[in-house]
């Protein structure tokens, strides 16, 4: 199954212009939908997830019109918003009962299985009988998995999943919905590279409702090899070098700062070549100096 | 500077959104159209200046109470957003005080209010002074009226109402907790208030709205003058109401004050926080997997989306909706306390006027259930709470921040809607199970155990149900549609408020108020009757209509982001597919197919008038024929009729024939009759030529002119068919008079001779508006011409009166013969004396025969006494015919013969505890069967009273229709039953009547014209019985019963002319000595009232062994005119000074002597020979004193 979406536009009523003829298509597996805050991610994931209508183009999952065909979509979508509540005085396990039922699961020792498989997956097992009030914002995003989970979803949309996740727990739910790729489209957005480095196989960087890069990340970085040099400045030099130089990333490092320059050549100067990374993508991406009409670099 | 600062912020912030302007709005245009209806000065029988203080004071009431229930997002919001959207972290931890933060909330909240509730004072004033208005309705401006109403009644509610809405919302950190309190206040003003509504000064002081004190005292208090110029005073119950709310608000606010906390909130439970919740923030090892590594497994699961599914899911969402209800405050309060303050309330209204009901299921069950469309019931708290829930569920997940989620999911826009309503209707059921249940429990503790559970089942979850169902339907779509909570809100409260006043809005025909129908009605004569076909025609035709409403709220369900209307409006149209396309035409269908029937019914087969198309034809009446009204016309002398009664059928034919006579000095050329609408009546013919000149079908007048002229003392003979035929049914249900057991109705039906005065309209603001001249509500006291009789000669009745075989006829008269034929039973009954009005009945009765000796008539002859009850309504029979006969023997000992040979008493259908007498006949409803007097000495006999007061009806007057009529009529009977008690019942039960009517009338209705003018219950229930009760205590007892006795047998000659008060007082002035005159015209001239009090009352004890009492006393006298002003005039009156021994109570003084008392303190000093206990002045009560209680004291040994 592969999701198109063709020239999709939506703008708010209050003029912001969220997406701006976005096409994109997305195979099975992962695919990682990366741009910084405001970009039009979620916008899009919840145009995808049938929640808002775009103003223009068409998107198809297969052969379902996910614009029109929405009960179709909602039968095989799963979907984990950015931000979510819970009622707090449910238990977990009551909770996700009466989802499983929502999402068409209404036989009874189906749902029951069900719910104790996606329950002891995501480890609240121990605390299925807790109300859901007293759940930890770990626990939270842990159950909202579980219950974008049922149902097998054909279709997994999750929207900046790993913000309220520590390290490990990012790394173990990164995994899991590796595993899920395997067999279904998974759209992941973030805001964080390595969410996307770590295991997508293809992925997009929107910004200003604008599909800046369709790339697979092996590919892409490749592509970079060579033009991304880098050097450690002290922080007053930095707007003079930036005169001179295509700046596309500062990081401070040990008190100094950290400058990845984009270029063709050598840049001299104590400049020296790195091995580029997703980031350095990203960030010549951001910065214009590389760009997803023809996946060709641009001249200076 | 910062306490400022939120201030301002808050207020600018609100001011900003649209609902405070919504707010203003509604309540505008509401109050205006408050302000220009004038149902209230029909209810009260008098106009008042629509900017009268008492007009500007009842629309604030009101406006107040529409402010209550729509604005408590006000409060809400300010008290609650900083939660409601999580920024608490944010404005919680900068440098404010909780003074600062909650003063400057809660008082710009309070601001905003105060300035929201100006719009009721300034609806008020467009009302008043747009055009538009009676000219003669509008009063001089006075600002002190609307800036008394709103000090007195709209700021003190306002500030009530904002304490404790913001007090539950900072709470519980949800602005829809204003509405809670909200609910809460009306609960107090509807269920609380209403509950001691019986001690009436606690349920005044308790009602935060001012409901009670306004509509219930002030209404009926306040002359018309009154009501017109009187201020409302912070003073009384007024002032005690108003501290009483204040405090509460204060209180209120300091325990919000002192519990706030600027700390974090965790997650919270609706309405409040567990202080220790077991599980909180429970570590729970991280991680995704059981094992890092492990493959993913989720069982596959086949899964289907059918209608098997959808009514999987909206079960789910349903039982899930229900409990969200169950569990939250709002349901707790539905399903726990009001079922448990409902058993009090049964206990409380199984009574009726001091003396316990039976409490049968249909009493029990009337306490239980409210119309939607009665807005002054207590029940009225159960569409507000439904709309309150209906917006809690439609939000749900939304408020739960699930809503992304759930939209999400699979399934179409039914299963939420539908759930979400089944869960409510589940709701209301268990409410209903519940009310059923304290309704049953009352019943065991009354120890009744005749629970009818099927009537239970039939109304309370086949009728009542019913409309709550409809309501709470209509309230889920409302919220669905508008979709934002506050304004789904207002617009649901402003639905309910259309749908119960919906004549304020100029829309009367049930087919056009949602839910709307005729209502149904239950006696245990009757059952159900015929009221329940239409009531169901109505509430299908509305059912189809929620179910095109439920596609409405279908198709415009929110799913996700988008709520702009044109994006809802597009997915409506790709959502109007399949199932929901055919709902929806056949939804259209059954509306306009039982719409249809129903106007068929309603316009077509019946016709169809709206209260101004009837003001309309009364109108026309009397402008057409008005002109008529004095002409000469001959009198009906002999009425004979035939009556066949169809009860099964519902039909009724008569065929009748006057005599009439010309008793007039005048030839009569035509003869002007009067048909009755609803009535077929036909085949009018003369026995002698004549032709018919005039037949307005409209107006219901025909015009027959006679060949030749009826001349003085002719008569001529007029037969006549009428027949009452059910057609369908009327857009206010069915006529019932006909019933399969229980028919009842009147000689209203039969034609009536010569233009009706009756017919013509009453209102001086209606009879302004179609251009008539005012009439007085009754003719002037001093209005000769109207004391004329108005039927010459004796008047005779025969009827022959047919019903089904099982049944039992009764007409006026006594029964001669009673004859079968064929399946039908026959009965002829006559009498020398039908009265001008008199009805029939006909029903399965029993019946019970007894005499009466008369020993007082020359030859001693029987009369005979006929009880035709309902064969199951025995308990009252004995004690009726003993008070029957105790009232015969005093009576014709005391005020003259009874003229009759018979006396018959019937049972109708219908609830009331009401009794009514016509000629030699008195009629009463179930009710008065259900009565259970206790049998225990210190309990007045109140069926007996009334049983008295009837009986000496038999021996009213010929009274003159003017003022004071309801003097000569019920004064004089209460006089009556009054003498009886004393003499035949002891002086126990005597002190009992009297005391029992000292109380207050309720709903006395106050004109402020002295007695012998007097109209109003007061003066004919109250003070007229007790003026001729203290003139016999005064003047003697035989004194003025032998006065009564002279009126009687002068106005009871054939050719005397009709009584009015000026006749009984000229008969009490014979017979009352000069030095007590002034006592004569006291009470009966104007309207006077004694202000009586002993002050210290001392006893010391002499060296003979007897004892001198020492009183202090005070006295005034004051007169009140009509305009409630009262003056003090100068008094030196003869006054009961009485001195009582110990345990005695009142019964036997140890002296009881009138004595000369001026105006001012006095002392007085009598001997006494034994030990007394108390002492006082007019310790009886037979002088008017508004403030009883303070007349007798206790004495101080010296």
């Amino acid at each position: 199954m592969i999701l198109e979406i063709h020239n999709l536009s939506k703008t708010y009523p209050n003029g912001v212009q969220a997406l701006k003829d976005v096409t994109l298509t997305i195979p099975k597996g992962m695919f990682g939908l990366l741009g910084p805050n405001g970009a039009g991610k979620s916008t899009l994931m919840r145009i995808l997830a049938t929640l808002q209508e775009p103003d223009q183009g068409s998107i198809q999952l297969g052969d379902i019109d996910v614009i029109r065909q929405k009960e179709e979509v909602r039968q095989t979508l799963g979907y984990l918003p950015q931000e979510f509540g819970v009622y707090p005085k449910v238990s977990a396990e009551s909770l996700l009962d009466y989802f499983a039922i929502l999402k068409g699961i209404t036989e009874r020792r189906a749902r029951k299985e069900v719910v104790e498989a996606l329950l002891r997956q995501t480890n609240l097992w121990e605390v299925r009988r807790q109300k859901l009030g007293g759940y930890s914002g770990g626990m939270r995003q842990r159950f909202g998995v579980a219950v974008a989970l049922l149902g097998n979803p054909k279709l997994l949309i999750v929207d900046e999943p790993t913000a309220g996740l520590d390290p490990a727990e990012r790394v173990r739910f990164l995994n899991l919905l590796s595993e899920l790729g395997e067999n279904s489209v998974v759209i992941l957005s973030t805001h964080i590279v390595e969410d996307v480095s770590e295991l997508c196989t293809n992925m997009a960087i929107i910004n200003k409702g604008e599909i800046l890069l369709e790339a697979q990340p092996l590919q892409a970085v490749a592509e970079l090899e060579g033009r991304i040099w880098r050097k450690l400045i002290e922080k007053h030099t930095l707007p003079y070098l930036e005169q001179e130089h295509q700046v596309i990333s500062t990081k401070l490092l040990s008190g100094r700062t950290m400058v990845h320059i984009y270029s063709h050549e050598a840049p001299g100067h104590g400049f020296e070549l790195v091995v580029p990374d997703l980031e350095d993508v990203y960030f010549s991406t951001m910065a214009g100096y590389y760009s997803a009409s023809h996946h060709k670099v641009v001249a200076p | 500077m910062k306490f400022w600062a939120i201030f301002r912020f808050e207020f600018t912030y609100q001011v900003g959104r649209p609902w405070p302007w919504l707010f203003v709005m509604v309540l505008l245009v509401l109050t205006f159209l408050m302000t220009r209806d004038g149902s209230l000065s029909e209810v009260l029988y008098s106009e008042f200046f629509l900017n009268s203080p008492f007009a500007v004071a009842k629309t604030t009431v009101f406006g107040s109470l529409i402010w209550l229930v729509m604005a408590a997002a006000i409060a809400g919001d300010a008290a609650a957003r900083d939660v409601e959207t999580r920024m608490y972290p944010l404005t919680y931890t900068t440098p404010v005080s909780r003074t600062n933060y909650l003063g400057g909330r809660f008082l710009a909240a309070l601001a905003l209010n105060a300035l929201i509730l100006l719009a009721v004072q300034a609806g008020i004033l467009l009302g008043v002074y747009l055009p538009g208005v009676d000219a003669e309705l509008t009063g001089p401006f006075r600002p002190a009226a609307f800036l008394t109403a709103y000090a007195i009644i709209a700021l003190p509610n306002a500030l009530a109402a904002t304490a404790i809405q913001f007090s539950l919302a900072a709470r519980s950190g949800r602005a829809m907790a204003g509405y809670f309190g909200s609910f809460l206040l009306i609960f107090m003003g509807f269920f609380v208030a209403a509950l001691l509504l019986y001690h009436r000064s606690v349920g005044t002081l308790l009602d935060p709205i001012g409901v009670r004190f306004i509509v219930e005292d002030v209404a009926h208090l306040w002359t018309p003058t009154e009501k017109n110029w009187r201020l409302l005073g912070m003073e009384g119950i007024v002032l005690q109401n108003r501290l009483f709310w204040f405090s509460i608000a204060l209180v209120t606010l300091a325990f919000t004050y002192l519990s706030f906390r600027f700390a974090h909130r965790t997650e919270g439970i609706w309405w409040w926080r567990r202080k220790v919740k077991r599980y909180d923030n429970t570590p729970v090892e991280a991680g995704i997997g059981a094992r890092q590594g492990a493959p993913i497994f989720v069982p596959a699961i086949t899964r289907t989306f059918g209608l098997a599914t959808h009514a999987r899911q909206t079960a789910a969402i349903a039982w899930a909706s229900f409990r969200t209800v169950a569990t939250s405050w709002g349901g707790i309060s539905l399903l726990v306390a009001l079922p448990l303050l409902t058993i009090p309330v049964v206990l409380d209204q199984m009574e009726s006027r001091g003396v316990p009901l039976v409490p049968n299921t249909i009493y029990v069950i009337s306490e239980l259930t409210g119309s939607l469309s009665d807005e002054l019931s207590r029940w009225v708290i159960i569409p507000f709470l439904i709309v309150f829930f209906a917006g809690e569920l439609v939000w749900r997940e939304r408020d739960a921040g699930l809503g992304e989620i759930t939209d999400a999911m699979p399934g179409s826009e039914w299963a939420p809607f539908l759930g979400k309503f089944l869960g409510l209707g589940f709701v209301l059921v268990a409410f209903l199970a519940l009310q059923t249940m304290a309704g049953i429990i009352a019943q065991v503790i009354l120890d009744y155990q005749g629970f009818e559970i099927a009537l239970y089942l039939k109304i309370m979850f086949g009728l009542q149900l019913t409309e709550y169902l409809l309501f709470a339907l209509l309230a889920l779509v409302v919220h669905v549609l508008v979709d934002h909570k506050y304004i789904g809100h207002l617009v649901a409260i402003i639905a309910f408020v259309f749908i119960a006043m919906a004549s304020l809005f100029g829309i009367e025909h049930n087919l056009l108020i949602y839910g709307a129908g005729p209502g149904w009605s239950y006696t245990e004569m009757r059952g159900f009757g015929p009221t329940l076909a239409p009531w169901l025609w109505f509430k299908g035709y509305w059912a189809a209509w929620a179910v095109l409403l439920a596609v409405m709220a279908r198709l415009l369900w929110v799913r996700g982001k988008e709520s702009g209307l044109r994006v809802r409006l597009q997915l409506a149209r790709r959502r109007f597919i399949g199932a929901t396309t055919w709902t929806a035409a056949v939804a259209a269908g059954l509306i306009l197919v039982l719409g249809g029937f129903i106007f068929y019914n309603t316009n077509v087969l019946n016709e169809y008038l709206t209260s101004s198309e009837v003001k309309e034809r009364q109108a026309e009446y009397e402008q057409h024929y008005g002109r008529y009204a004095g002409i000469p016309q001959p009198q009906v002398s002999a009425t004979r009729l035939h009556v066949e009664i169809y009860p099964v059928r519902r039909e009724v034919e008569i065929r009748g024939t006057y005599s009439l006579v010309n008793s007039t000095t005048e030839a009569i050329d035509s003869i002007h009759i009067a048909t009755m609408p609803g009535i077929e009546t036909e085949a009018l013919a003369f026995d002698r030529p004549a032709a018919r000149v005039l037949a307005d079908e409209e107006l219901h007048y025909r015009i027959y002119a006679l060949k030749q002229p009826l001349q003085p003392g002719d008569s001529i003979q007029l037969d006549f068919q009428v027949r009452m035929k059910p057609r369908g049914f009327r857009e206010n249900g069915v006529d019932a008079s006909v019933a399969e057991n229980g028919t009842f109705f009147t000689n209203a039906w039969l034609p009536a001779i010569g233009y009706q005065k009756s017919r013509e309209l009453i209102l001086a603001s209606d009879r302004r508006e179609h251009h008539l001249t005012q009439r007085p509500l009754i003719a002037s006291l001093y209005n000769v011409e109207a004391r004329k009789k108005r039927a010459g000669g004796k008047t005779t009745f025969d009827a022959v009166i047919g019903t089904d075989e099982g049944q039992v006829a009764v007409a006026p008269g006594e029964l001669r013969r009673t004859w079968a034929e064929g399946s039908r039973r026959y009965f002829r009954y006559s009498t020398s004396a039908p009265g001008h009005e008199y009805a029939f009945f006909s029903a399965g009765y029993a019946v019970h025969e007894t005499l009466w000796k008369d020993s007082t008539a020359d030859s001693a002859r029987n009369i005979s006494i006929r009880i035709f009850h309902h064969p199951e309504n025995t308990a009252q029979l004995e004690s009726m015919v003993q008070t029957i006969q105790a009232s015969l023997d005093y009576y014709t000992a005391q005020f003259g013969p009874y003229r009759s040979s018979h006396l018959t008493f019937v049972e109708r259908p219908g609830n009331g505890m009401g009794m009514h007498a016509e000629a030699r006949r008195i009629s009463y409803a179930e009710g008065f069967s259900h009565w259970m007097p206790k049998d225990e000495p210190g309990s007045l006999d109140v069926p007996s009273a009334i049983v008295a007061h009837e009986m000496a009806h038999q021996w009213t007057v010929p009274y003159a229709n003017v003022e004071g009529a309801p003097v000569m009529s019920e004064s004089i009977a209460w006089y009556y039953a009054m003498k009886l008690f004393e003499y035949d019942r002891g002086p126990e039960q005597f002190r009992k009547l009297l005391s029992w009517m000292h109380e207050p009338y309720r709903r006395e209705i106050r004109q402020g014209e002295p007695l012998l003018r007097g109209l109003d219950p007061y003066m004919s229930y109250r003070r007229g019985p007790f003026a001729l009760y203290t003139m016999s205590e005064y003047v003697g007892e035989d004194q003025v019963n032998s006065a009564l006795r002279r009126l009687l047998e002068k106005h009871r000659q054939q050719d005397a002319p009709l009584a009015t008060t000026l006749d009984l007082y000229r008969e009490l002035q014979a017979v009352t000595p000069d030095s007590l005159q002034y006592l004569l015209h006291d009470l009966f001239e104007v309207n006077t009232y004694w202000e009586l009090e002993t002050e210290r009352a001392t006893a010391t004890q002499t060296e003979a062994g007897t004892w001198q009492v020492t009183l202090d006393v005070q006295a005034r006298k004051l007169v009140s005119d009509s305009a409630g002003v009262e003056t003090e005039v100068p008094m030196n009156d003869w006054i009961q000074i009485g001195v009582f021994a110990k345990g005695d109570e009142l019964k036997e003084p140890l002296y009881l002597q009138k004595h000369r008392i001026r105006s001012g303190t006095q002392t007085v000093k009598v001997t006494v020979p034994r030990e007394p206990a108390r002492a006082g002045i007019d310790p009886h009560y037979l002088l008017v004193d508004q403030e009883a209680g303070n007349n007798v004291a206790e004495l101080k040994m010296e």
